[in-house]
């Protein structure tokens, strides 16, 4: 039985748990060296500037759910073929090397559509908002969408 | 740099030469991913997605990252990217970034650019498209 859009509209405003990401510096060197960016030094003791992609990085890895916990909400597995859709990162000061960020959001959309090629798919929306841990400062916001295929509804 | 810029300015040209494998294992590590196709020959030849992994959406978003943050002077002048995810990019593709500002404006006291932004394969289609803010100044 697929996934009703009844469903898909109880799904928002669900929080993530949530969570803490911290930037270490070997994490900062390695995702730098990884995009293709200058890495930091791992030997410098003043602050330094972490990659912007560290706001995707962050959310992500402390929303408190796996990826697999987030297609269950949707009744979809990764077999399904979840994609990513859209990505937007907002910056409100630079993230910093050796900082930890404090991880709150969840779900902030969800709507059914139907393309003339793909059929019926959902298409969720979800945000996630990053606080300096040291002085409580609101860093960033990541929002996303993942698109789902109902090839059964 | 960022002395002349106005509506039209097109960024410099931001290339990846050859998308790498090993690249991808460090990022699937580093985001704890476990899915194959990013590392895995064997799997995407079983999925008949034939024999070059398949790059992170994460890391095609962070050469736009670059680009932006490059011309503007570092990674600390990007205050917004918006991108939508077109397509992949495979193991060895030859990838190019291109912007164009859109805008020139003061935001929360600084001057900022907004940027139109573009991840291309090169003789191939865009991935990735979207819009970009810095800081200029």
């Amino acid at each position: 039985m697929g996934f009703a859009e009844a469903d898909l509209d109880g799904q928002v405003g669900r929080a993530f748990p949530g969570g803490t990401y911290t930037v270490h510096p070997w994490r900062a060197w390695l995702l730098a060296d990884t995009v293709l960016a200058q890495p930091p030094s791992v030997r410098s003791a003043g602050e330094q500037v972490a990659h912007p992609l560290f706001a995707w990085m962050a959310a992500t890895g402390a929303m408190g759910i796996t990826w697999d916990e987030l297609f269950s909400w949707f009744g979809a597995t990764a077999a399904d073929g979840p994609v990513f859709g859209e990505h937007e990162t907002t910056l409100h000061r630079p993230l910093r090397v050796g900082a930890a960020y404090r991880v709150t959001g969840g779900i902030v959309s969800a709507e059914r559509k139907v393309g003339r090629r793909t059929g019926v798919f959902d298409v969720v929306g979800y945000s996630m908002d990053l606080h300096d841990e040291s002085d409580g400062a609101h860093v960033a916001t990541c929002w996303n969408s993942i698109v789902f295929p109902r090839r059964d509804a | 740099m960022t002395t002349a810029v106005e509506v039209g300015t097109e960024l410099p040209g931001y290339e990846v030469p050859s998308v790498s494998a090993e690249k991808m294992k460090t990022m699937a590590a580093l985001l704890s991913d476990p899915t194959a196709i990013h590392w895995d020959v064997e799997t995407l030849q079983a999925l008949g997605m034939g024999d070059r992994p398949v790059n992170q959406g994460p890391l095609n978003m962070g050469y736009v990252m670059n680009a932006v943050t490059d011309w503007a002077g570092g990674p600390d002048r990007l205050r917004r990217l918006r991108v939508r995810f077109l397509g992949n990019v495979l193991a060895g593709h030859h990838l190019r970034v291109r912007g164009t500002v859109t805008a020139v404006r003061e935001e929360e006291g600084a001057r900022v650019a907004d940027c139109d932004v573009v991840l291309e394969v090169v003789d191939g289609d865009a991935v990735v498209s979207g819009t970009a803010t810095v800081v200029l100044s």
